[in-house]
């Protein structure tokens, strides 16, 4: 059943770790603007993390086969640079400012995963002489480590709400047995011969015991559990 | 014979604390599941306190505790938090929107009532049930 979590706010703003890499990218590589973006399972593009624009992206769009540069670049699993292929139409708006007409480029890096590609980075604008193909490890790199950052937020952000889920459907069930149990053996309903009285009341410490093993293993476990 | 607002959602749960608050608590209980219709109903029966499920199916008991603080009919009735999360950041957020404290799920039946009776007697006039 859908409950309203009122799950207490992380201490730490995660998405902002995500945000300050990606603003230690592009000035690590001297430029305007970086963006990274990931592709979820249902195929849908999520701009996660970007700095140097002039305006906020969309949080996501869905990226349709065909000759768009981020298309190509995440098919090919290869570099692009801007003019190889025209920019997809949620692009252009972003970056049209920043792109200048007298030959700068932005890279187009594929974020790749063991099997598939995860996304991509953006990163520029460049002087057009830039050589792009000795640096391409060192792109490939830097995309790498956002990905790795996602990947960690988004295990953090689950964690986040399993535990206090979990938490809830185990201690919701064990309320009404412990409940139940606990009126008949405190004589709510008269009183019961020593051998039902002693079943019940192993049964009663069975749930006690129950909840011991949740705080020990849930809510201690998730205090345990470390911060990025 | 006061009168007690269970909002809990889970049925066998409702069970359990309606049978403890009118047995020992010696109470008369309107229950709810849901908590949109909180507020509603403690203007109509003005109950004694209020307990209340955190986690609700239609919104938090966060949200129905601050709909009942906002309400002047309704925002001096004693409210206790029922919980199946023993996260200390939560027992916070509860005291710091005007709940009288929290009980942790699973409750002990028999020991229910005198754990009520002890957050009441933090209020002025405070009542006591199970008399």
């Amino acid at each position: 059943m859908n409950r309203n979590l009122s799950i207490p706010k992380p201490q730490i703003d995660v998405e902002q770790i995500l945000n300050s890499t990606v603003r230690m990218i592009r000035s690590t590589w001297k430029t305007k603007v970086c963006i990274y973006i990931h592709q979820d399972d249902q195929g849908l593009l999520k701009i996660r993390a970007w700095d140097g624009l002039s305006k906020a992206p969309p949080a996501s769009f869905k990226i349709m086969p065909g000759n768009g540069i981020l298309w190509k670049c995440m098919e090919t699993n290869r570099l692009m640079e801007s003019g190889q292929y025209p920019w997809e139409p949620e692009l252009v708006g972003l970056l049209d400012s920043k792109a200048n007409p007298h030959g700068m480029k932005y890279v187009v890096v594929p974020v790749s995963g063991q099997s598939k590609v995860l996304g991509a980075m953006i990163v520029g604008p460049f002087d057009k002489n830039f050589d792009t193909t000795i640096t391409e490890n060192d792109f490939r790199c830097s995309g790498a480590l956002c990905a790795v950052l996602a990947a960690y937020v988004r295990l953090y952000d689950w964690t986040q709400n399993f535990v206090p889920q979990m938490n809830h459907e185990l201690r919701t069930p064990l309320t009404a047995v412990q409940g139940s149990l606990g009126m008949l053996i405190g004589g709510m309903f008269g009183k019961m011969d020593g051998e039902v009285s002693s079943m019940l009341q192993m049964a009663h410490k069975g749930c006690e015991r129950t909840v011991s093993a949740i705080e020990t293993f849930l809510v201690k476990q998730q205090d345990k559990m470390p911060k990025p | 014979m006061a009168k007690v607002l269970a909002v809990e959602d889970d049925s066998d749960i409702q069970i359990v604390l309606k049978m403890v608050l009118t047995r020992l608590g010696k109470c008369e209980v309107v229950l709810s599941g849901e908590g949109t219709p909180v507020v509603d109903l403690a203007r109509e029966h003005q109950p004694a306190f209020i307990l209340l499920d955190v986690m609700l199916p239609d919104m938090s008991g966060t949200e129905v505790i601050q709909r009942l603080k906002a309400d002047p009919a309704t925002k001096d009735i004693p409210v206790i938090f029922l919980t199946a999360r023993s996260i200390p950041s939560e027992a916070q957020e509860a005291l710091s929107l005007g709940a009288l404290g929290y009980l942790a799920k699973p409750f002990e039946p028999m020991a229910l009532v005198p754990q009520i009776n002890a957050l009441l007697s933090k209020v002025g006039n405070a009542i006591t049930i199970g008399v």
